[in-house]
């Protein structure tokens, strides 16, 4: 994708006519088409808010009129917190990252680069973590309209930390194998720029679903 | 500059690649790429075309019987999916990549491979589509696919099972192009190229690349949701659960509405090129041109409910829908304005480019006028789901961008094959098509107005609409009669056309400064730009006496004679369609786990592979 | 080149008159939106009216210009420098301001009519619900207890007022010749409501696509006097026309193997018979369905409605069909007045004993997709229903007044 390919770093640069790297303005187009997409799930979740027939609800509690089985607000607020903070942690691991490449410091730029993705593999643990406990708790894909909204926003939501985590690897296994210079910024600048937009939608979720009844 | 001496390892590499099939399945030039797009669209609006005449002969007569209802609910659905998503949307992409990067003096696009990539995907889209016929189970709930009808529950077979897994499939191709041509637009324009010096094309196709990377996000969730009730069982559409079939509606017309600007826009930036150059004068207004290309698309996503006038959102809705969809009426109309300020005071000369090109602006004024009766709401309650609608719409897209797409080709011809077309067969394919497509279309509207409604099978006697029926049957084969004209048209012409020189019809931009065809690197020497028609200098001139102009045929010198480096050819980006054919196929195979994961693995496998390795060989 | 030019000039002349005549002939075409036999149908087709009249306006300016600057500006002896003009910013403003002012006349009276049409139906009106199936309507009067299928009466004079629901899938109820249309939309109740104006048939359709049989979908609208119309609520809340009461003094034995004998029946009174429906005689062509008979289905046999009767009772036909007092199956159309309705399966085939015989026989082949599966036994084999069965049943529910 980049016209400066990561194997080595490049020779020349290309002339542009607005003196940025091309990726660069791909990444944000990229980022602009994305913010579409969530936007369409994070509506959806919020349109149907409030309006599954059967529970369990994320701030209420349910009573199953056929078992009698009261159910508890599944949501737990404090754990997300702190994994929200996880990742917030991870966006600044992420700045030095970046600023690490920028001055050739590659002790440093290996350190932050695997912290960024240790955070971010944090979150997806957590994730995983609260996945499995609503589906013991009787919360499934195909429970109600909360369950299908949900596990469908922040799975994907998840999807795309994914993919930075292992973006991030890859660049730490390319900075141990042969050095990520300041050649190199322009590639984990546009990381970062994929990385700190995952965060914000992540803050944008978790306060319209978890914060906010 | 001194000839750079590639490595023999290179050498090799490159000569594999310079001729034949593998040129192709391994090129990154983008004007091979845009002649892909060209004649895999071209195939598509055959199957498009047979698709329609078939409806068109179930319609001949009341109570029809040539096929099942089944059927015809497959071919009408077909057909629409088709001409939608496979002919004008790649049309218009054959043009973004043969077109932008000669239009604003560059090599070429920002991502060579990435742009192989979207052809190969759009390509796997079509083709696994349309497998759906060999099974006779093609989609068949309409190519909006409203739910709860495309739910599993009303629609158990494989038919939505394709449709889904194809739009999704295709949604990649249209994305990946999407932030290819913005990045290239924005970064690689050539020195002195400011944005209100470039070429109207290409600013109608900046504009329409916006609208596709915003509007297609928004459908993907819609079938991405169709996808996950119909697979995994969630309740975005489930009717029991409470769902709202409204969300579907909603969500889909937020990408369908900036959809048909998308399906516009490019046709009217080729027609906005068409005319001057055969009028010998400007484009009259290009700044206006410019500034209502992107009203048009910023208020294109503020109209999508007019859709929906009909399923009772409550009068304060259905006004602000109607009103903002009469607004985006006025900078519509000013375009058709300024086109005729183009021909006002000129020299015309009616080549068959031109001829389509005044066509656009005859016919897609018809479509804008019943488009402006649909925008009242309590009016458009008769009019709705009913042929007028389908008026309509075929006037605003075949009278509309067909039009605009065969200018595009009779003109650029030349440029792409190095020959000229046929004009007399372009005549003869211009009537054969205008006559045809009014004959079709114009009668729709009487059929609308007496009450027929749309996406039926059959029709009952006794209704007053055989007669206007058979009208339209009659001209879709004109239309299918002058299409292979200009199939055959275009391929006679390849062998025996005229050659054409840099420059056959006296044009303004920079693509008439180079060979026809071009050499591989485009520009020997990337040029600098100083106005708006570079080759004009200020005064057009009278043009050509005949066309071709007359010329000096010169042998182009090579990309290393030059000094100039080309992308290294490769294969990754069809491999990794191949990849994403392999996983769609596993998912669309009873979830076949094995194909779905090896699919995956030689996707990513391919892509790390090709994102790791630099696009152009090294200097020594 | 000038033939050429003629050519497109006279080809644009030619549209204008033909433009004109189709315009006043479609207002007597028999779906015609034009009709308008209601106050909602008026309000509408007066801005429709609008619309097309200012549209034609501007159609035949642009055109003209188009034409005569074709004419005027092709290259020829008389015209060979073109003028280099760039742009115009009064001609710009002129035709921005001046399409907008056209657009206010528009705007202005759609968004009065769109209030006026969708506010809440007046006190008193006549609610009538209606559900929408795949592939036929089925519709209610609270107001009366009454239920029925695929035909609906109305007053002259009284508002109407239609709840409109589905059963299943999105569907769209328009009547072309009284008002706008309505979607039904699952989980969602919508309403449509008119004053109907004149006595009339008219042709419902169903105008949002929902599979196989949606062509297929149609309905019946009745308005007539307020006088008829109590003649009808009044006929349709009684039970079935058909006497239960058999006289089985007189019945008959058969012979061994051949059909028993009818048992019979006492005749229906004239006040049972008087069902306030559309005379057949007195329907208007276009009302009359023509749909062919797919071939083998038909048959010419002698029925008897008594036989039927007794058949009808044990016969699959109760799963899914409700006759007041025999059946109380909700799948299907409501059956217990069908022999007085004018047409069958929601529409498609004229009310008739041929026709209910191949309906009943193979309806899946009759109307595709159809709900309703086939019980002759050419489709069925040996478990179906005998021709001779059928007709019998046929023959009953035509008596179903």
């Amino acid at each position: 994708m980049a016209t400066a390919a990561l194997a080595h770093a490049p020779a020349h640069k290309h002339h542009t006519s607005t003196g940025l790297d091309s990726t660069k303005i791909a990444i944000w187009a990229f980022i602009g088409s994305e913010c579409f997409f969530f936007a369409s799930l994070i509506s959806t979740y919020l349109i149907y808010k409030g309006r599954s027939l059967v529970g369990p609800f994320p701030h209420e509690a349910w009573t199953n009129p056929a078992t009698g089985e009261v159910m508890k607000p599944i949501l737990n607020i404090p754990v997300t917190s702190f994994s929200a903070f996880v990742l917030l942690m991870s966006s600044l691991t992420m700045v030095l990252a970046h600023s690490a490449v920028l001055r050739g410091d590659r002790k440093f730029s290996k350190i932050w680069l695997l912290s960024t993705a240790a955070l971010g593999a944090t979150f997806l643990g957590m994730q995983a973590f609260e996945f499995t406990s609503f589906v013991h708790e009787g919360l499934t894909i195909s429970t109600n309209l909360f369950g299908s909204t949900f596990f469908v926003l922040t799975g994907f939501h998840g999807a795309h930390v994914a993919a930075g985590v292992l973006w991030l690897v890859t660049l730490f296994f390319i900075d141990n194998k042969r050095g990520l210079g300041p050649r190199d910024a322009i590639n984990v600048d546009v990381c970062a720029l994929y990385w700190h937009f995952v965060d914000v939608v992540w803050i944008a979720i978790f306060a319209l679903v978890y914060l906010i009844k | 500059m001194a000839s750079i001496v590639q490595p023999p390892s290179v050498v090799r590499h490159q000569a594999r690649y310079e001729k034949g099939l593998l040129s192709w399945l391994a090129t990154t030039d983008h004007k091979r790429i845009g002649q892909l797009y060209l004649y895999t669209s071209l195939v598509w609006f055959l199957v498009g075309g047979l698709e329609a005449l078939f409806i068109r002969s179930q319609l001949w007569s009341p109570n029809g019987r040539l096929v099942t209802a089944e059927t015809y609910n497959q071919l009408f659905t077909m057909h629409g999916t088709t001409m939608v998503f496979l002919v004008i949307m790649p049309f218009s992409a054959a043009f973004f990549n043969f077109l932008i990067p000669l239009q604003i003096g560059a090599r070429d696009v920002a991502f060579p491979r990435l742009n192989a990539f979207s052809y190969w995907v759009f390509l796997l889209g079509g083709v696994f589509m349309n497998v759906s016929w060999l099974l006779h189970a093609a989609p068949d709930a309409g190519w909006f696919g409203y739910a709860p009808l495309t739910t599993k529950a009303y629609s158990p077979g494989l038919n939505i099972d394709f449709w889904v897994l194809g739009l999704q499939i295709l949604g990649v191709s249209s994305l990946a192009a999407a932030f290819n041509f913005i990045t290239t637009i924005i970064n690689l324009r050539a020195p002195g190229m400011s944005f209100m010096r470039m070429p109207i094309f290409t600013w109608m196709s900046f504009v329409t690349q916006f609208l596709l990377a915003l509007s297609f996000p928004i459908i993907t969730v819609a079938v991405t949701f169709l996808m996950f009730d119909r697979f995994y069982g969630t309740n975005f559409y489930t009717i029991a659960a409470g769902a709202d079939p409204l969300l579907w509606q909603h969500l889909f017309w937020l990408f369908g509405h900036p959809e048909v600007y998308i399906l516009i826009l490019p046709a009217f930036g080729l027609v906005s090129e068409v005319l001057p150059v055969f009028s010998r004068k400007p484009l009259f207004g290009y700044n206006v041109m410019v500034y209502s290309g992107m009203l048009i698309a910023f208020l294109g996503f503020g109209v999508w409910a007019h859709h929906m006038f009909a399923v009772g959102m409550g009068p304060v809705a259905d006004s602000a829908f109607s009103v903002m969809t009469m607004l985006i009426a006025i900078p519509t109309g000013v375009k058709i304005f300024n086109w005729l300020g183009t021909l006002w005071g000129g020299t015309l000369r009616f080549t068959t480019a031109m001829k389509f090109g005044i066509a656009l602006i005859a016919l897609f004024t018809i479509g804008g006028i019943s488009g402006v009766m649909h925008a009242s709401p309590p009016s458009d309650l008769q009019q709705t789901d009913s042929y007028f609608i389908v008026a309509h719409f075929h006037y605003v897209l075949f009278g509309g961008s067909m039009m605009g797409l065969f200018a595009g080709m009779y003109f650029y011809y030349p440029k792409i094959t190095g020959r000229m077309m046929s004009e007399t067969l372009g005549t003869v394919h211009f009537w054969l098509t205008f006559i045809g497509m009014n004959l079709t279309f114009f009668p729709m509207h009487f059929l609308g107005l007496t009450g027929m409604p749309r996406r039926t099978w059959t029709y009952d006697a006794n209704q007053g609409w055989e007669f206007n029926n058979r009208l339209a049957t009659v001209g879709a084969f004109m239309i299918g009669a002058a299409t292979l004209l200009f199939v055959y048209n275009w391929f006679k012409s390849m062998r025996s056309g005229a050659p054409a020189g840099n420059d056959p019809w006296g044009g303004a931009t920079l693509e008439w400064s180079i060979p026809s065809p071009p050499p591989d690197y485009n520009f020997a020497e990337i040029p600098t730009v100083t106005s708006r028609t570079p080759l004009w200098h200020g005064d057009p001139g009278p043009g050509p006496a005949t066309y071709p102009a007359p010329f000096t045929p010169v042998q182009p010198r090579t990309a290393a004679q030059l000094g100039i480096t080309m992308p290294t050819p490769t294969v990754k980006p069809l491999i990794a369609a191949m990849g994403l054919g392999v996983a769609f196929t596993g998912v669309i195979s009873h979830k076949n786990l094995f194909l779905i994961l090896a699919g995956a693995a030689i996707f990513v496998g391919t892509l790390y592979n090709w994102l790791l390795t630099p696009l152009e060989p090294e200097h020594h | 080149m000038t033939g050429h030019h003629r050519a497109r000039w006279s080809r644009f002349v030619a549209l204008a008159p033909w433009l004109a005549v189709a315009l006043a002939a479609c207002s007597g075409e028999p779906n015609s939106i034009f009709g308008a036999h209601s106050q909602f149908g008026h309000d509408v087709d007066l801005l429709t009216r609008r619309l097309l009249y200012l549209g034609i306006a501007v159609f035949v300016l642009v055109e003209t210009l188009l034409v005569f600057a074709i004419f005027k500006f092709r290259k020829h002896e008389g015209n060979t420098a073109a003028r280099q003009t760039h742009g115009n910013t009064t001609l710009e403003i002129t035709w921005t301001f001046i399409p907008a002012v056209i657009l206010a006349f528009i705007a202005i009276p759609s968004v009065q009519t769109i209030f006026r049409t969708q506010g809440e139906a007046p006190a008193g009106a006549l609610t009538i619900q209606v559900i929408g199936h795949q592939w036929w309507w089925e519709f209610r009067y609270p107001e009366y207890n009454i239920t029925t299928a695929n035909e609906v009466y109305v007053p002259v004079g009284r508002a109407v007022n239609f709840e409109l629901r589905t059963n299943d899938v999105l569907h769209s109820f328009w009547i072309p010749q009284v008002s706008g249309k309505r979607d039904l939309i699952s989980n969602h109740t919508n309403h449509l409501w008119f004053t109907p104006d004149s006595v009339g048939a008219y042709n419902g359709f169903c105008a949002e696509f929902c599979g196989a049989s949606h062509a297929n979908m149609r309905f019946k609208v009745f308005a007539v006097s307020a006088g008829q119309f109590a003649e009808y609520v009044a006929h349709q809340q009684t039970g079935p026309v058909f006497p239960l009461a058999l006289d089985t003094t007189k019945a008959a034995k058969g012979a061994k193997g051949a059909p028993a004998a009818a048992p019979a029946t006492v005749p229906p009174t004239p006040a049972q018979l008087a069902t306030g429906t559309w005379p057949l005689d007195q329907l208007p062509r276009w009302v009359v369905p023509a749909t062919p008979i797919p071939d083998g289905l038909a048959d010419t046999m002698p029925a008897d409605a008594a036989r039927g009767a007794a058949i009808f009772k044990t016969a699959p036909c109760i799963a899914c069909h409700t006759v007041q007092g025999v059946s109380a199956g909700i799948i299907g159309p409501n059956l217990t007045h069908v022999g007085s309705r004018t047409t069958i399966a929601s529409g498609l085939y004229p009310n008739d004993h041929a026709h209910l015989v191949a309906w009943i026989k193979n309806a899946p082949e009759m109307k595709p997709g159809s709900a309703m599966m086939a019980l002759g036994q050419s489709a069925m084999g040996a478990g179906g229903l005998t021709d001779q069965q059928i007709a019998d049943i046929a023959a009953y529910l035509s008596a179903l007044k």
